[in-house]
């Protein structure tokens, strides 16, 4: 592997909908690399490399191959960059011969006139298979006589016989056999041999490990870390792929703190198909109550069951008094707050101004006789505002211009001035950076020693451990395990609940 | 160059500016006065002209209200014409027997025609724009198979009541009333809410098919009270009531600078100022004596130059 940059990420990005599939992700690759990249389902490496060659269009960002900024239309124009890509689905076409397959998109050089010399593409079509060492292969015969292994040796003919700079392997393995699979290293091996670089995407860790010099880790479309294959092992890659955040500074020192007997809400039997089973559980005065698992675990959707937001929920949702959580408007009125991990949809209106996403929940207390006084909104909004040091211009701002991290004070803002005395926060540090992390923890630890309660769910094993009182761990929409806190606990068991 | 390049950018970001985008109707507003006072040597402030002008403007105005509140919520209406049809059916027929029951009844048949809009738009969770067409087919075939035989007379009694003290007086309460609960209750922010992000509306406590549901019930009952004053002016009722009455209303507001994305950036005065600008329009185009055919040209092309200008790009998305 030489020094060389062959390929610049700058801040990629790309979104769905809501799905923010790829979250600003920057990453070098050099010359002479064979890099993978992993990450769970729905981490974003397969659309990062789609928009490196093409078959997506770049959301944001730069791709700078060989010092040149490139953005590439479609596949063809990929292949004249020097960019090709094995994909994870069938990637040859059906109703064509096996060399018009290879060659797709690269006809000239097979064109006399408008005429396509079929038999000169056959001939070069059967070379470069021979060459492969896929003799069994006819290149005149129609694609469909071959099996999907088969299809996919095709399609590694295709995607290398030009030589390209980078070669993208997108979770190619799992459709070959072991032969094949040998074959397909080899060519790896040449093109790093060669000064190019290849990319490759799997989730078999073993292979991974045995066959790249560097591994890049994205987690929900977010780029992690880069290392180099000798310095880990499965294990550690695991970590790094499941959640892990660096340092830990600034959580909660205390431990041994008694938790109060007092119970102010019980979970009972709650299901909401299709992603939670049957959870029970109860949450004490003045208690962190943190919930933990895999992204598709279910503990978003016990945050949602808690606030009354779940559609077609089944089993109870109690307070102390006995009453029955059914609605979010209920749910406000008898003192639950709820910040949503999809922040900047279900926790806050981004086009509109801070004062007025303050004061939504509040608008029946702040009102005098049904009638609302712009005064008394403003002050209401800019009290709880400055309270959580919200940098912005004036309270009359959209909050689509503020920051994650302020975006989040504006949510925290108005369930303090609510004064609810139960917080749901699902991921309340996502995407949130160091310092205004620690002043959530802060308003965090400050609101429990009021005696309020939170339940916290997290994707981030360190916040949990340093956060929670008891932890909460899901599996396939059920409790799988649950945690007093203690300096003993480690990720390691946390993990071992999750997967 | 440089120098020129800076000069360019900063005249695009005052364009492009909310505070100018804010204005822009009100220029619009006093730029086509202007022109049509100009052009028509000044006849088109006569008194006798300027009160032709605002009969034009009561009921158009009383129906935009409503739109407005729908409108401001990301969603659309389609049916207000026909809904003036039906309700000014009713309004005619009740008036033989009561004026306050011929009042009632229109108010109610609106808000029926609003109620069945609300009913299919967040029940089956329809888009707006789907729900409203077919109603609009549906109340017009209603309007048309009443009308068949003759078209429907309305009571003397109501007739005489044709003042403009009176159609001013209900104009004006309608707006009064219709700001008070835009501007100073739960009810204003709530729309907005919901046209600005109706997800975080739901989860902040906005109960949001509530309040959906009752904005077109209660745009639905404007034009039935739009009605009353319709049949005041006109007498007896064809099959053609209230024809292309959505399109006029639709167009007026947008005009008046209501971003068709609804939400945070609607403004009170859209209502107002739209009307009037399309009245004015229309109005001056008709005194300047051209065809009808050569008025839909030039109506058509000042509105797409004035929505060009206008329309906030950055928000655009799906209605509702």
């Amino acid at each position: 592997m030489s020094d060389k940059i062959l390929l610049k990420a700058e801040n990629i990005d790309k979104k769905f909908g809501i799905t923010h599939a790829v979250n600003n992700v920057s990453l070098t690759i050099n010359a002479g690399e064979i890099r993978a990249l992993i990450g769970e389902n729905g981490s974003g490496k397969s659309t990062f490399c789609q928009m490196l060659c093409g078959i997506y269009t770049i959301g944001g960002g730069t791709f700078i191959l060989d010092g040149q900024p490139v953005k590439v239309k479609n596949q063809v124009e990929a292949n004249n960059l020097g960019i090709s890509i094995i994909v994870q689905e069938m990637g040859t076409l059906s109703g064509l011969t096996v060399a018009e397959n290879i060659f797709l998109g690269h006809e000239d050089p097979f064109m006399k006139g408008l005429i396509k010399d079929t038999r000169a593409m056959n001939n070069e079509a059967q070379r470069l298979l021979d060459e492969y060492g896929f003799k069994n292969i006819r290149a005149g015969a129609m694609i469909d006589n071959y099996n999907f292994e088969d299809r996919k040796l095709v399609e590694i003919v295709k995607a290398t016989y030009m030589k390209p700079k980078i070669l993208i392997v997108d979770e190619t393995t799992t459709a070959l056999s072991q032969n094949g699979r040998l074959e397909l290293y080899k060519i790896m091996d040449a093109v790093r041999a060669d000064g190019r670089s290849v990319i490759f995407i799997s989730h078999d860790l073993r292979e991974v490990l045995d066959h790249c010099d560097t591994i890049s880790i994205l987690r929900d479309g977010e780029y992690i870390d880069t290392v180099k294959s000798s310095d880990v092992d499965e294990d550690s890659i695991k970590r790094l792929m499941v959640g892990r955040d660096i340092g830990t500074a600034y959580y909660r020192t205390d431990y041994g703190k008694e938790i109060s007997s007092e119970v102010v809400l019980s979970v009972k039997g709650v299901t909401v198909p299709g992603q939670i089973e049957d959870v029970n559980f109860e949450l004490h005065r003045g208690e962190i109550l943190g919930f933990g698992g895999l992204s598709e675990c279910g503990m978003h959707e016990v945050g949602k069951a808690v606030f009354g937001a779940s559609w077609n929920r089944q089993g109870s949702v109690k307070l102390a008094d006995g009453t029955e959580i059914t609605s979010i408007p209920q749910a406000i009125k008898k003192s639950i707050a709820y910040a949503s991990k999809d922040r900047d949809n279900e926790s806050i209106i981004l086009n509109e101004s801070i004062r007025n996403n303050a004061v939504l929940p509040s608008l029946d207390d702040l009102a005098e006789a049904h009638i609302l006084k712009g005064r008394k909104l403003n002050k209401f909004a800019k009290e709880h505002v400055d309270r959580m040091q919200t940098k912005m211009q004036h309270i009359n701002q959209f909050v689509s211009e503020l920051s994650g991290g302020n975006k989040q004070k504006v949510v925290l803002a108005r369930w303090l001035g609510k004064g609810s005395d139960i917080l749901v926060l699902d991921s309340p540090t996502r995407g949130i950076d160091v310092k205004v992390k620690q002043a959530i923890y802060a308003l965090m630890s400050e609101l429990t020693a009021q005696g309020k309660s939170i339940i916290m769910i997290s994707e981030e094993i360190p916040e949990l451990l340093g956060m929670s009182d008891r932890i909460l761990i899901m599996k396939d929409g059920k409790i799988n395990g649950e945690f007093h806190r203690s300096e003993n606990l480690s990720e390691e068991d946390l993990i071992a609940k999750m997967v | 160059m440089a120098n020129n390049n800076e000069k360019q950018s900063k005249i695009s970001a005052i364009l492009d500016s909310d505070t100018f985008k804010g204005l822009l109707p009100f220029i619009g507003l006093v730029v086509i006065l202007a022109l049509m006072y100009w052009l028509t040597d000044g006849r088109l402030m006569q008194p006798k002209r300027l009160r032709l002008l605002l009969s034009q403007v009561y009921y158009p105005m009383i129906v935009a209200v409503g739109v407005f509140f729908i409108m401001t919520l990301g969603s659309i209406d389609f049916t207000e014409g026909s809904t003036l049809g039906v309700a000014s059916i009713v309004v005619s027929m009740l008036s033989f027997y009561s004026i306050p029951l011929a009042i009632i009844g229109g108010i109610l048949t609106g808000a029926a025609i609003g109620a069945i809009n609300g009913f299919f738009h967040v029940k089956f969770r329809l888009q707006s724009f789907i729900v409203t067409i077919c109603t609009m087919y549906l109340f017009r075939g209603v309007c048309a198979y009443l009308t068949t035989e003759t078209a429907i007379p309305a009571s003397a009694a109501i007739k005489a009541l044709d003042s403009d003290g009176l159609k001013i007086g209900i104009t004006v309460a309608v707006l009064v009333v219709a700001f008070f609960l835009f501007k100073f209750t739960r009810i204003g922010n709530d729309v907005k809410a919901v046209g600005s992000g109706e997800t975080a509306a739901r989860f902040s406590g906005v109960r949001t098919d509530r309040v959906k549901f009752f904005t077109f019930v209660a745009a639905g009952a404007l034009t039935g009270l739009a009605a009353f004053v319709n049949v005041i002016k006109v007498g007896s009722i064809t099959a053609t009531a209230g024809n292309q009455l959505e399109t006029q209303i639709l167009i007026s507001l947008v005009l008046g600078g209501l971003p068709i994305t609804g939400g945070a950036k609607v403004r009170f005065s859209n209502i107002i100022v739209g009307t009037l600008m399309y009245t004015v329009l229309n109005n001056g185009l008709v005194m300047l004596g051209f065809e009808s055919a050569t008025q839909q040209l030039i109506k058509g092309i000042v509105f797409l130059i004035f929505v060009a200008l206008t329309i906030d790009r950055k928000a655009l998305k799906v209605i509702k």
